[in-house]
């Protein structure tokens, strides 16, 4: 009802001002008259076709029901009345309209708030379950790389996702601490699986890398060097790689081995190395050599290997799988070297022998340090053996030299076994000297060389010459003991045994000085005299009454002296000039002149003692103590 | 893969000869620690050092073996021949003598390696001009004479 009588006041205003409007512009060029016009226009009005002027004449015929002057005069109050009043009611209703509305917007805007703040809650709620997620779960991604469901090798990412499930079962410890005890629980526990089966897929990776590493050039790639730092963190899965590891390095080192021994190198070059086997020196410096730069790579390999391990112990992991690595080759060395020693080379050449063992043993113990090596013990045990044999052979070569003690040979020379001894000793003092052992093991070894040789040798010596005449014996054994101490003065570490035989030599040198002096006093005519000088007492009466000793038997006597002292080089014994050595010849001439001098000045001292009774004894003894010195310490 | 998956492609084994002191171990140390030690301690037997370098792109490990030059280590040093892709022989060009040695040095690195091996000679402590005693020309027609590399060097600079 409401909106028919809107319509019907619309109707009728727009119907109006159409009405109005078109009269305005329906004006055309005919006549300005308005009246004429008006009456023109509803003349022209086709009403049965103005749909609009129908309804509004309808609508108007509803009130306007009596045609009369007063009703038509009325017609525009009603209308406007009428008019009001629908627009009043309108008002009203939509007063009402607007009532309802601003209630049911209210409840709206209640409504919206709760959801929108519900809303909000839930998108707090998203991201703190998104931010959970991503702190203490892995993606898709890193599961299937940790669990190695997608097949291929071992990347970069791997260890990151590794990284990250560490981090998480680290980080959910927090949650422990929280009410969140239960998913704490949980992502622990999944975190915890997810990291053993990392560990072994890794493990189980790592170990196929280590098998594969069979070449000789070992090269270590960077993944497998941070396998390894992450399976520090699981020591048992470390230790059976570095177990696989040395098992692939020790068969290679084994085979490179066996190679180089009975190959040699790609094509034949360089040659087998027991293709010098008949040289023992080269053959067992090569096997050490070829040894100790394997010895050296392997560690360098672990280096590389375990570069970025931190846990304790890496050095010892590095040494102790060396050790294994290089087990293996201990065999074939053994084998080998005993072959070289117990074939008994000779006493040098297993001298040099032990001694290049000392110096690899050292070597290689800079490299595996002094771990308990089976390579070192076996160098070592080889050293040691080929030490004894070598001590044998010289204890041998002694004891033959006690067997069949041969007599001096007629010059008073040394013996041949001396001869024969002492070159061994050279040499073997030489290849010592030269030898490449640090000094203080080289000094301890001298020791021993020195008494297994020189003692024996002495004994020798003294026996073969026990059956000689003083003098002899004395010039025999000062030229061997002066043949064993030119041997000795070229080399280190002899200075005490030096010293030794120089007493030796002084002792024997005692006896020929005093056996020369008195050898020239006798031939020289002084013997008789001096003697009974030396031992004439004052109350005995003067010299020149004892029988023998008048001024007749001195002045005979000086002929003689003088005789020697125009020629003192004819009276020496004859051993003098079988001795070796022109100094120690000299020291003889000299001290035992000097002797004899001494004994002339107490014979000239005795003479020109009036207490005596020397007539004239100036005459008899013509030549000063002074003069004869000099004359004799000319030569 | 970001990181390539091998360090190297391939070792080369070198060994570094001449006498004593002409600076073999301050060469090597030179060579792979890339600076100069000036009181490098006696070589005692046969030290070693490594490094890798990169040639056309090819990365190649080198590993140098260094060895006493006394007379008394020269069977040890021997045995270090075996393998050597070659062999680095050094004299001090302030001293002669280390120069007149070559031949015997020579003599051995041509007996115990194959005929493929290089031999380089390097005249070591150019640096040290004012007390040269050794000619660059001598030593290079030397060097040519016997087909060996040449080069001075000095591990100080
Ligand atoms: N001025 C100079 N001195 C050097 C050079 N190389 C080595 N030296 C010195 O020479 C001495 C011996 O060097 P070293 O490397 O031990 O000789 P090696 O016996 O051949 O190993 C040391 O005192 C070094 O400082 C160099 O290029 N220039
Ligand atoms: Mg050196």
């Amino acid at each position: 009802m409401a909106e028919g009588s809107r319509e019907v006041v619309a109707l009728s205003q727009s119907g109006a001002i159409n009405s109005l409007s078109n009269g305005g512009g329906g004006t055309s060029a005919q006549t300005n008259n308005p009246l004429s016009r008006k009456l023109h226009k509803i003349l022209e009005t086709r009403l049965d076709n103005d749909k609009e002027m129908l309804e509004a004449l309808k609508a108007l015929s509803a009130f306007f029901v009596e045609n009369s002057l007063r009703t038509r005069r009325n017609l525009r109050g009603d209308i406007e009345r009428r008019s009001l009043a629908i627009n009043q009611e309108f008002v009203s209703i939509f007063k009402e309209v607007k009532e309802a509305a601003k209630e049911q917007t209210q409840d709206l805007i209640v409504k919206t708030t709760k959801l929108q703040t519900e809303s909000q809650r839930l998108e707090i709620r998203a991201q703190v379950a998104d931010a959970f997620l991503s702190k203490f779960q892995l993606t898709a991604d890193e599961m299937s790389l940790l669990r190695g469901t997608r097949e291929g090798p071992i990347t970069e990412d791997f260890f990151k996702a590794l990284g990250r499930v560490k981090q998480i079962h680290n980080d959910v410890k927090v949650l422990l601490r929280t009410n969140q005890q239960t998913a704490g629980l949980e992502i622990m526990e999944q975190m915890a699986l997810l990291q053993e089966t990392a560990y072994e897929r890794l493990y189980r990776w790592a170990q196929s890398e280590c098998r594969a590493l069979t070449q000789e050039s070992c090269d270590i790639s960077p993944v497998l060097t941070e396998a390894m730092e992450a399976l520090q963190d699981r020591p048992v899965l470390y230790k059976y790689t570095l177990d696989e590891f040395g098992t692939a390095r020790r068969s290679t080192v084994v085979r490179g081995f066996i190679d180089a021994l009975t190959r040699g190198g790609p094509g034949g070059t360089p040659r087998p190395i027991e293709m010098h086997s008949h040289d023992p020196l080269r053959y067992v410096g090569d096997m050490l050599a070829w040894l100790h730069q394997a010895t050296a790579s392997e560690k360098e390999h672990l280096e590389a290997l375990l570069k970025l391990v931190t846990a304790q112990g890496v050095e010892e992991n590095i040494q102790e799988v060396v050790g294994h690595i290089t087990e293996g080759v201990c065999r074939p060395l053994k084998v080998r070297i005993e072959q070289v020693i117990v074939a008994e080379p000779g006493a040098v050449l297993l001298y040099k022998i032990s001694n290049l063992l000392k110096f690899y043993h050292h070597t290689i113990s800079g490299i595996v340090g002094n771990s308990a090596s089976t390579l070192l013990t076996t160098v070592e045990e080889m050293h040691l053996l080929s030490k004894k044999i070598f001590f044998n052979s010289l204890s041998l070569h002694a004891s033959k030299l006690m067997d069949k003690v041969e007599l001096p040979p007629p010059d008073l020379g040394p013996s041949s076994a001396l001869n024969q001894t002492l070159t061994l000793l050279r040499e073997v003092l030489a290849s010592h000297d030269s030898s490449v052992v640090p000094l203080d093991a080289r000094q301890a070894d001298f020791v021993q060389v020195l008494s297994c040789v020189l003692d024996p040798l002495l004994q020798m010596c003294t026996v073969s010459a026990s059956n000689l005449s003083t003098m002899d014996m004395a010039t025999f054994m000062v030229n061997s003991l002066y043949m064993m101490k030119t041997t000795l003065a070229l080399f280190e570490f002899t200075d005490r045994r030096l010293e030794m035989l120089q007493f030796q030599i002084e002792a024997h040198l005692d006896t020929l000085i005093n056996d020369q002096a008195s050898y020239v006093l006798t031939r020289a005519g002084l013997s008789y005299i001096y003697n009974i000088v030396q031992q004439h007492k004052p109350e005995q009466g003067p010299l020149a009454k004892v029988p023998n000793l008048d001024s007749v038997a001195l002045k005979t006597a000086m002929v003689q002296f003088d005789r020697y002292l125009a020629a003192p080089d004819n009276l020496l014994m004859p051993q003098l000039n079988f001795l070796l050595s022109a100094t120690v010849k000299e020291q003889i001439l000299k001290q035992s002149t000097d002797l004899v001098c001494r004994a002339y000045s107490e014979v000239h001292a005795a003479v020109m003692d009036p207490a005596n009774e020397y007539k004239d004894p100036e005459n008899i003894l013509h030549r000063s103590p002074q003069q004869v010195q000099a004359l004799l310490l000319m030569i | 893969m970001a990181t390539a998956p091998y360090n190297y492609s391939y070792i080369f084994k070198y060994i570094i000869i001449g006498d004593m002191g002409v600076g073999k171990s301050c060469l090597l140390h030179q060579f792979t620690e890339k600076k100069f030690m000036a009181d490098c301690p006696h070589t005692i037997g046969v030290e070693f050092g490594t490094r890798i370098i990169e040639v056309s792109g090819q990365k190649i490990k080198l590993q140098i073996w260094d060895t006493a030059g006394q007379e008394r280590f020269r069977a040890v040093t021997r045995s270090y021949y075996r393998g050597a892709a070659g062999a680095l022989m050094v004299y001090d060009i302030t001293r002669r003598s280390t120069y007149n040695h070559l031949s015997s040095w020579l003599t051995d690195a041509r007996n115990l390696t194959n005929p493929n091996t290089v031999i380089i000679l390097i005249g070591n402590k150019a640096d040290l001009e004012a007390q040269r005693d050794v000619t660059y020309e001598e030593a290079k027609q030397f060097a040519e004479e016997n087909g060996l590399l040449f080069l001075e060097a000095s591990a100080k600079t």
